[in-house]
């Protein structure tokens, strides 16, 4: 076959998923299968039980918070936190990167919790969501919610803190400080491309800066923050030159895979750059330009 | 579809009137290879090398073939026992000695090499079962560098040839060892690299081959693209009659020279339905194709050396270039002579000198890709004007203009005897200027200062489109085969109620040639496009065919078109004499507009077409014994071009029949920190002749200008060192997608070729353009200090590279001679 021949339940509830993951060994939830069947077909991992959870309702909400943050829940499509009027409103960096994934059909089906889950190194949503400080709720069939900061969330590919027979159900994004801003800047080989080097960055203060979350990703395994940088930004001034003397020589500490596509010598450089970029974006100086 | 006729002075010729494969191709109603269902087929799927270069040490299939739905299985061993004789080989010793089966014998020679191939119930069945053929390799030492290759140290692939030179060659015109004397200036340039990459077609290989016990004939429907260079290879080693191998197509979505390359596949494909007793159908997936379809041909230009006047008058040039051919030798080394119909460009070089090596490496077979091994070879020589300009200090533009062929040149024949035909190329590249507005972009690349993390480059891609073969050259490779000249076979048909029908011998794969050739039909026959029925897709047993038929090498504008027209002039001469007998008018007299035959100055007496079609089909008894013999309504042409046999000792004559000029022109930004090129502006000046249907042309324009930016700038295939091919996927090879093609402006200059029966010439393959004007533009963006832009493929990291590489002091990859007389002349001003 195609897949290697395969199991597949599509649970109503939450509950009735927990219970299909928990009760078998090599069972896995299936959300908008953008990666899983991927890897399903170059038969790189095997599963017995795909428990499709894409049209669990409840999975499939995204909530603007009273505080101003959001609650997402983790089924959510790219396309649909690009097109939700809360997310726009509150969120409007979070809805610009889901709508630059790859292409419309993958956006139409690819999910923000299996962004997450799938946790790829050069995956677009979980250094933007360690930078807002998201967190991570994840059930269990004991019915208990463990919530877990994005920060602590991500392990490496294809390893995040969902243990066996867990869940995540949603993620909760607190909302942009204010004053403040975030930034997210990627180096990719041509338009949906995979990153080279990315960075995402929330930054709290008006003229000075305030608090500094600086984000890399592609360097290692997972999203790593950077807080040599986020200090040396702490009490910057909110200019382009001081982000840039902050963000100078990040790359040498760094021991970054290389590949076919960028060397570790040219991601090291790259670290500076994207860093500095994602971190004017978030100041509002320099956005999306270069320079 | 509804057309407007045009007014009684015009043709339909030279009018974009809409496709009319559009229709069925739009709403899901086109006919591909995957979509042919045969009686008691079985499904193929090909297990495969996972390494670059090893000895099959056994294969066991019994795991495989225990599965219940596996009909059969057959290996390297059992095929060589089935087959006569390998493939036939275009090269001569050594490389001729190669011995190719249809699947891999005792050695794999590179990473998905085909070993086995199972026929099996389901497509999904075929690939599990595969999957449990156990191969035990020995694993090799590999070589995938070409000039490497080419070292007698190196690992060897095919034992009997003696060495990984295939081919050798020394193409010495003019007088190149005066020139570099006389020389004002001589410019050296180390080491040219042009990449390895392929074209993406939507549909991969597929084909559909039944060898049918009861008539013992086989029967190929598939993609393949020129099917009868595809019968004359595969015949042979099939142990099967031309007349009992078929080819039929309808439509390729897609081919782009690639899929001249299934040949091997279709041959296994035979052999494992001769086996099965059933109709194999294989449909490729997209891996398997990167991994074995066939790319683009790698070479590499080493020790170049230009001789320059002070004046900035270029004599010419000497270089040793080494072709990598990859594993096996499919088509090649008919590339070591292709890149000769273009030897001096667009330039009046007329000393030349290269020393051509063709190796094989241990990498996947290459093929004809859009711009083939002409395209290697134009982009060289772009490299070499503009490094020229560079170095010795001349406008860019100026000094392509000033060696540039002249308008008044024409024809104009290059120091190998090829006849370039016709073109304004000064003309051509002030237009694409003019299209960029090129002083806007010079005044914003002065402007922009150190520190703003961006430079501007300005770039120019002069290319030639060489179409319509002279299959003679293959006697430059090869003096002992018997090929020579070209042709295309066409049908043109009055039907018994007096409808056109048309058949070509032509495999369409977007190009339109059902529309086209009913503009050329219509013209011809006095009627409208709509009335004019063009079959659509190949097929070997409606007759229509030559040895050469097929759609390839930018031609079907001159052979396709000349042969539909040929015909169509010999059924109007047919319906002419019908008409005039059934009137009773001389024929000179008779008219033929809008589906009938009139008396001129008599218009009351007229016969329709299907007056005259009832004539000849069922109501003969009417006409004379002698027309009744002579007359079928049933007209076959066979174009041919003018050619005659090149001489292989000189390596001389007219190698190609048309060519067209694409001058491309480019403005690219470059980024400082992170080496991103972005594309500020883009134009493409094509001049292919007379257009038959320009939007048609224009759509091609686009196509071969994606294509190429995306080799430019992001596709490579590349392998490790033991022969891994890293990119094997759209996760690692990133072909161009329309959001990265920039906005592409499309001017013409329509110089008709004075060779072709309708002023056109082939086009489609646009020269790889792109690769040079992204090339040009990335060097213009440069300090003077970095090196020269020495490889096609650029990447973020090379050119992040390249703009360091002036302040690390690394070597610049050229250095320039001058006399010392020559100082101080106006060329280093």
């Amino acid at each position: 076959m195609l897949l290697e021949s395969v199991e597949y339940a599509r649970p109503d509830t939450v509950e009735q998923a927990l219970t299909l993951l928990s009760q078998r060994e090599g069972a896995a939830p299936l959300a908008g299968g953008q990666s899983l069947v991927n890897v399903l077909k170059h038969r790189v991992a095997s599963v017995e039980l795909l428990v499709d959870i894409s049209r669990i309702d409840e999975l499939r909400r995204i909530e603007a918070r009273s505080d101003g943050g959001l609650e997402i829940g983790a089924c959510v499509t790219y396309d649909e936190l690009d097109g939700s009027d809360a997310v726009r409103a509150s969120h409007p960096l979070l809805a610009d990167v889901a709508g630059h994934i790859e292409d419309q059909q993958i956006r139409d089906r690819g999910t923000i919790g299996g962004n997450c889950c799938l946790s790829d190194p050069t995956n677009n949503l979980p250094p933007l969501l360690v930078a807002l400080d998201a967190t991570m709720n994840i059930r269990s069939r004991s019915g208990g919610v463990r919530q877990v900061a994005a920060e602590d969330f991500f392990h490496g590919y294809f390893s995040t803190a969902v243990g066996e027979g867990e869940l995540l159900c949603s993620i909760t994004v607190p909302p942009l400080p204010s004053p403040g801003g975030a930034g997210y800047s990627t180096v990719s080989l041509g338009a949906d491309s995979k990153a080279l080097a990315r960075a995402a960055a929330l930054v709290r203060g008006n003229g000075v800066i305030e608090d500094a979350r600086v984000v890399l990703a592609c360097f290692s395994a997972a999203p790593m923050r950077h807080h040599g940088m986020e200090a040396a930004l702490r009490g910057a001034p909110a200019t382009a030159e001081a982000v840039a003397a902050a963000a100078a020589g990040i790359g040498d500490g760094l021991d970054p895979p290389g590949d076919v596509h960028a060397s570790t010598d040219y991601r090291r450089a790259l670290a500076p750059v994207v860093a500095r970029r994602a971190v004017c974006q978030a100041i509002g100086n320099g956005g999306d330009e270069r320079g | 579809m509804t057309t407007t006729a045009p007014p009684q002075t015009e043709t339909w010729k030279g009018q974009s009137i809409r496709r009319t494969e559009d229709r069925r191709l739009l709403q899901g109603q086109g006919e591909f290879t995957d979509d042919v269902w045969m009686h008691r087929q079985g499904y193929a799927h090909f297990v495969r090398s996972p390494l670059g270069h090893a000895r099959i040490r056994s294969i066991d299939t019994s795991r495989a073939a225990r599965l219940e739905g596996v009909y059969a299985i057959l290996t390297g061993d059992e095929v060589r026992e089935m087959c006569p004789t390998p493939f036939f080989q275009i090269a001569p010793e050594p490389g001729g000695r190669i011995a190719e089966y249809p699947l891999a014998v005792d050695k794999v020679r590179y990473h998905g090499d085909a070993v086995a191939v199972v026929l099996a119930e389901t497509r999904e069945l075929a690939r599990d079962a595969a999957g449990l053929v156990d191969v035990d390799y020995e694993p090799l030492p590999a070589v995938v560098d070409t000039v490497a290759a080419a070292d007698p140290e190196a690992p060897l692939l095919h034992e009997q040839v003696g060495s990984n030179v295939v081919w050798k060659g020394d193409f010495d015109w003019g007088d190149v060892d005066w020139a570099l004397e006389n020389a004002d200036h001589v410019v050296k340039i180390d080491r040219l690299h042009f990449h390895r990459f392929s074209s993406t077609p939507l549909e991969c290989n597929a084909a559909v081959v039944h060898w049918d016990p009861g008539t013992d004939t086989v029967k190929v429907q598939s993609n393949n693209q020129m099917p009868m260079f595809a019968s004359m290879v595969i015949g042979p080693t099939l142990g099967v009659a031309s007349n009992r191998l078929t080819f039929s197509s309808q439509d390729i979505g897609g081919a782009f020279g690639i899929k001249i390359g299934s040949y091997p596949q279709i041959a296994a494909l035979a052999l494992l339905s001769r086996k099965a007793g059933r109709p194999a159908k294989w449909t490729e997936y997209r891996t398997d194709h990167m991994l074995s379809a066939g790319h683009g041909n790698e070479r590499v230009f080493l020790d170049t050396e230009v001789a320059v006047l002070k004046d900035g008058t270029i004599l010419g040039f000497k270089t040793r270039a080494f072709d990598d051919a990859g594993a096996y030798l499919h088509y090649e080394p008919l590339g070591a002579v292709i890149w000769s119909q273009v030897c001096c460009g667009c330039y009046k070089l007329r000393h030349i000198h290269v020393d051509y090596t063709e190796t094989v490496t241990n990498k996947c077979p290459t093929i004809p890709n859009r711009g083939y091994s002409r395209l290697q070879h134009l982009w060289f020589l772009e490299r070499v004007v503009d490094v020229v300009a560079r170095e010795l200090g001349f406008d860019p533009v100026a000094l392509r203009k000033q060696n540039y062929v002249q308008p008044s040149d024409y024809p104009y024949e290059t120091p190998n005897g090829c006849v370039y035909d016709s073109g304004d190329l000064p003309r051509s590249l002030d237009m694409a200027l003019e299209l960029i507005d090129a002083p806007k972009w010079r005044e914003r690349q002065r402007e922009l200062g150190r520190g703003s993390g961006k430079r501007i480059g300005i770039g120019i891609g002069s290319t030639l489109d060489s179409g319509t073969n002279n299959f003679g050259q293959a006697r430059i490779i090869n003096p002992n085969l018997p090929f020579s000249g070209n042709g295309e076979a066409a049908f043109v048909k009055l039907d018994l109620y007096g409808e056109i029908n048309v058949n070509l011998g032509t495999t369409p794969q977007g190009q339109g040639h059902e529309t086209t050739a009913a503009q050329v039909v219509a013209d011809v026959l006095g009627t409208s496009p709509d009335a004019v029925h063009v079959t659509a897709g190949f097929n070997q047993q409606q007759n229509t065919y030559v040895a050469f038929s097929g759609t390839y090498a930018s031609q079907f504008a001159v052979t396709g078109l000349g042969a539909a027209q040929g015909a169509a002039e010999r059924l109007r001469a047919e319906i002419a004499e019908v008409a005039a007998f059934a009137l009773q008018a001389p024929i000179d007299e008779i008219e033929i507009r809008d589906g009938n035959c009139f008396v001129r100055d008599d218009p009351e007496r007229a016969i329709p077409f299907i007056g005259v079609a009832n004539l000849i089909y069922s109501n003969n008894a009417v006409l004379t014994p002698e027309l009744r013999e002579r007359i079928s309504l049933n007209c076959r042409y066979v174009y041919t071009p003018p050619f005659q046999v090149p001489d292989p000792e000189t390596k001389t004559g007219n190698l190609t029949l048309t060519y067209a000029s694409q001058i491309h022109a480019c403005v690219v930004e470059l980024d400082e920190h992170t080496g991103e090129v972005k594309i500020l502006d883009y134009a493409a000046l094509d001049d292919c002749g007379t257009r038959i249907n320009p939007q048609l042309v224009e759509g091609q324009v686009h196509g071969a200008t994606a294509l190429g930016i995306g080799a430019a700038l992001y596709e490579a295939f590349e392998y490790d060192e033991s022969g891994l091919l890293q990119q094997a996927s759209f996760y690692d090879y990133h072909a161009i997608t329309a959001l990265d093609t920039p906005d592409i402006k499309v001017g013409d200059i329509e110089s008709p070729s004075p060779f072709t029966p309708n002023g056109a010439k082939g086009m489609g393959e646009g020269g790889g353009a792109p690769l040079h004007a992204v090339c040009s533009a990335i060097q213009d963006a440069l300090s003077p200090d970095d090196a020269i832009v020495s490889d096609s493929h650029n990447p973020w990291e090379r050119v992040w590279r390249l703009m360091r590489s002036g302040e690390h002091g690394e070597p610049r990859g050229v250095t320039v001679a001058s006399r010392s007389d020559a100082a101080g002349s106006d060329a280093t001003a």
